[in-house]
Parts: C-alpha cells; structure tokens; sequence
C-alpha cells in the first residue's frame, strides 16, 4: 500500500514551483493505479517522490506503513530495492548486455555472479527476450528496451512498480503489448502498480484507478468505470473525450451547433452487460425519434466492456423523454 | 643513418619515460580529483547537495584549482615546481626531476578529461540506478566509469600526447628526450637531417598513442 499525506513539493528558486500541493492518496496492494495530467501538471515529481529520488517539502509518504520521506542512506536504499521503477527512455546502461542489465540490481545487493545471471536469465525469459541475453541495449527495439527494464525492476521481487510515462515513446503496438505484459505482471505476482501517463488511454486499458492531477493537485480521483461514466471535471471530461473519439469534441459541438442550432448532442455510456443488449434500438424505436451517430466504440477495461457513444439529435424535439428512458436502463447520458 | 638512429635511442626512451611516468601519476590523481569535482556537484545529482556546504566548497576549490592550473603555461610551470622536484627526486635537472611539473600540469588536464566525460553520462541512468538502490561508490564504479569508458580512454591518449609534447619543454632543463635533441642539434647545431629525424619519430609516437587510444576506445563502445 502507498499513501500520500497531505504531500507538497516545492521548488524553490528565483520563483518558487510548487509541483505538488496537498496531494493525498491511498493505493491499495495489488491495484493497478493510474495518475494522468498534462505535462507539467506534476506527475513526474510526485511519482518521484514515491522513491525518494526528489524530497517533500512536507507530509508523508507510507510504503506498507514504513514512512519513506523519514528514511536516510542505506535505510534508504534497501527500501528503494523493494520499489521496482520503469522510465519513458528506458534508462538502461548501454555498455552492459540485456542480461548484465536485468542481473544490475542483483550485483548492486552483492549476490554472486552464478546466482544472479541464473535468475537474470529467468527474469528475461519471462518478459520474452530468452533469445536476446547477449546483445546490447543499442541494438534492441524500443519495446525491447523497455522489457528489459521492465526485467530489471522486477527482479529484486519489489512490491511495487512505478512507471514513468513507461509507453510514452512507444508505437502503439508496442504499447499494447507493454501494457498487457504489465496486466500480466500484476497478475501473477500480485505488485502494485503506479503509472503516470499524459495518455487516458493507457489508464483506461489496465488501470483499476486513477487519480487527474492539475497544476500540481489531485482534482479527480475514482475508479476508471466511474470516472469514463462520470467524470466530474471539466479537465477530466476533456481528457476522456479525446479518448472516446479521438477528436476534439468541444469543437465538434461548435460546429454541429452552428449548423444546426436547436440539435442537442449527448454522450452515452454503456457499461457492463448493458454493452451487449439492444438498449438503444429499443429505446429509440419506442420513441421514434431520429438519431444521429457521430462516434461509437467499446473498450476493453479492468472492469469490463465500456460502450461510449456521441449521438447528435437534429431537430426541435423533446430531449428529456430520451435521456429518461435511457437512465431507465441503467445508461449515463450526458448533454454536451 | 643506423649510426644517427642508434644515437637517437636514448632520447626516445626518455621521451617515452617522460611521457608514461607522469601519465600514470596524471591518470590517478587526474581520475580521483574528476570524481570529487563531479559527484559534488548538483547537476551530476548524485548526491543531494543543497545543504552541504562542504560538499560545495570541496566542489569550487577542487573545479578552481584544475582551472588556475590549466591555464598556467607549461613552461613557467616547470620554473616553479623546480624547487619542488629537487626536493622530491634530489636533482634540479635531468628526466627525473622533469616529472613532478609535467604530473601537476597533466593531472588538472585529465581530471577536466574526466568530469566532461561524465557529464555526457544520461541522467536518466544515474537516476536509475539510484532507483535500484546503488550508492554512491557504486554509482561511481559501476555506472559512471563503465557508462564513459570510451571518454576516459580517448583522455587518457589525449593527455599522453601532451605529456609528449610538454616533454620536449622539458628538455629546457636538461630532461633529455627528443625535444632537447631537436633543440641542441637541430637548432644550435644546425643539424637540419637529424632535427626533420627526430621530429618525425615524435610525430610517429604521437600517431602511434592516437591509434592505440582511438581502438579501444572503439573496441568498448556499445553504444
């Protein structure tokens, strides 16, 4: 479990940054939990104060009840071990090979050469690069690099693992196949999981929670099905409807609305079975009312299937008995 | 010719002397003085500085030093360490009693060689390897040397090659070498032959440092 304390982070100098303020968090063992946010929203810092690589300015930050901001040289140290991380460019050291680099925490906690290329070895099969031991870094993918660094942080059998904008600077595909990796990860050892990402994306497909960070504070934080049905901020609402059509949907609306002023356009949510019934041919043939699709997609999440659908109504019509029958069925409608 | 060459054996071995011996010392001093200047400072972030005041004095006085001493001409250098190198080796002049000056005008050298090597060091991997849980010491021999072998050994063939050369200033003071050589018979004696010679071999061992220096600063580069 990590939880923040009321945690700020200021930067002083010729003017001051506060790059986090206030900030209180509890992550649960075993979650996998998302913080988005723009950049310079943060994120960066706060995930770096989780290991101390930067110091609170105040408040706390507890690692399975052992406060980490408390804690000073090998203290330090042997609790960072336990606290596998990931970057957005790999990190790795080129002038050792992909097994060298998977064996580097090992050799840092002096374990004899034998048993830590044994478990290296081990460690690298299990993120499929068995084949890959004796290259080096310069020679990988970027998804390779970060499976080996991926290896590398797990290889002390941390309880936690953060990710630092990890599939940033990956292709989608590669992100798919990280991001399904790290699912995997979670899974089978049972690690906790922090990611920060600029990406809703990433959060959407294998986060349980996350938290949206602006200008340093924590304004939003639920679990992902709550958040994609109901986001409460305007930011939040924001970053989710990229998500949901990857366009811009405040000038998508502009523009309906210019063209036709009396329509209305609404954001539906589908979530769990009500994905795979028939809600909305059955509530519209009930009311009969013409309807326009601008944008419909399912995704996959944590908690199952989520259907979001932009639906555009042209005419002068009654809006409310549509919405009515629709949350009748347990839908989340929301006029745009 | 094979007269002249043979002639010209004894001052190529102190040339080679005069070049090695205080390389080894440089290389030493010049690395562990590179290592303090670096690791105290704060933008290596290796280790928190803001506070230290003797960590930032350590920083300024060893970074100070290397600049006053790199800035002071070889020359006027041996003048001054003179009186020090007849106390440390016995003699005023000879090979011997060159080294010390041409140690403390190659050590400030080295040691810059070192702290510009480091620095070109990607701060992401010193900051995660401090995520695993290294130290300090740690960092330093299994991070930072490793991660700029390349660096260090192309410094390590640059300062050589100035040891060459400020070697031949060192024959001022009767050090001996090739440089002395192509100064008393080339230009006092006006030995044309035997000075091109003897320029030719120092030109040759410099190719010869830049050749070995430039291999395996290759052969341990994996990026």
């Amino acid at each position: 479990m990590i939880r923040f304390e009321k945690v700020n982070k200021t930067y002083l100098g010729k003017k001051n940054v506060e790059a986090v303020r206030d900030v209180s968090l509890t992550i649960n063992d075993g979650e996998i939990f998302g913080i988005v946010g723009y950049s310079g929203a943060g994120k960066s810092t706060l995930i770096r104060l989780v290991n101390q690589l930067e110091k609170v300015t105040s408040g706390h930050i507890y690692i399975n009840d052992v406060d980490i901001t408390a804690l000073k040289g090998k203290e330090l140290r042997q609790e960072r071990q336990k606290i596998g991380m990931i970057f957005q460019h790999f990190n790795l050291l080129w002038s050792k090979t992909v097994l060298e680099n998977i064996a580097f925490p090992l050799e840092i906690s002096h374990i004899s050469k034998k048993e830590r290329l044994a478990k290296a070895k081990a460690m690298a099969e299990e993120v499929g690069l068995a084949d890959k031991i004796n290259v080096y870094p310069s020679n990988l993918s970027g998804g390779q690099k970060q499976r080996v660094a991926i290896a590398r942080a797990l290889i002390l059998n941390p309880d936690i693992l953060l990710c630092d904008e990890a599939t940033s600077a990956l292709d989608p595909k590669t992100t798919e196949d990280i991001l399904d990796l790290l699912k995997r990860i979670n899974q089978k050892y049972h690690i906790t999981i922090l990611m920060i990402t600029h990406q809703m994306e990433t959060v959407q497909k294998i986060c349980h929670r996350l938290a949206v960070m602006a200008d340093g504070a924590v304004i939003e934080s639920d679990t992902v099905e709550n958040i994609f049905a109901d986001p409460k901020k305007e930011l939040t609402k924001q970053l989710i409807q990229t998500v949901d059509t990857g366009v811009d949907v405040k000038k998508m609306a502009l523009s309906l609305k210019q063209k036709y002023p009396d329509g209305h356009l609404l954001r539906v949510t589908f979530e769990k079975d009500n994905s795979e019934k028939p809600v909305f041919y059955e509530v519209i043939t009930k009311l009969n009312i013409p309807i326009n699709i601008v944008s419909a997609n399912i995704k996959n999440t944590q908690a199952g299937a989520l259907g979001v659908m932009y639906i555009h109504i042209e005419m002068r019509q009654e809006i409310a008995p549509l919405i009515e029958e629709l949350q009748r069925r347990e839908v989340k409608v929301e006029v745009i | 010719m094979a007269e002249m060459l043979e002639s010209l054996k004894e001052p190529i071995f102190e040339t080679l002397y005069l070049t090695f011996v205080p390389l080894f010392f440089a290389v030493i001093f010049g690395f562990i003085i590179g290592v303090a200047i670096f690791i105290t400072s704060s933008e290596s972030m290796i280790i928190d500085t803001r506070g230290h005041i003797g960590l930032r004095i350590i920083n300024r006085l060893a970074d100070g030093l290397v600049n006053i001493f790199r800035s002071i001409p070889y020359l006027i250098l041996l003048i001054w360490v003179n009186p020090l190198a007849n106390l440390l080796t016995g003699s005023m002049i000879g090979a011997t009693a060159a080294i010390p000056s041409l140690v403390i005008s190659a050590t400030p050298f080295y040691a810059r060689m070192v702290t510009i090597a480091f620095t070109e060091i990607n701060k992401g991997t010193i900051e995660a390897s401090k995520a695993l849980g290294a130290n300090t010491f740690q960092i330093i021999f299994k991070v930072l040397i490793s991660e700029s072998k390349p660096a260090l050994i192309s410094g390590i063939a640059m300062t050589a090659i100035s040891l060459v050369s400020y070697s031949a200033m060192a024959g001022a003071i009767g050090a001996g070498g090739l440089g002395f050589e192509a100064f008393t018979y080339g230009i006092a004696r006006r030995n044309t032959e035997r000075m091109l010679i003897t320029t030719f071999i120092i030109v040759i061992i410099v190719f010869i440092i830049q050749f070995i220096g430039d291999y395996f600063a290759k052969k341990v580069d994996k990026r």
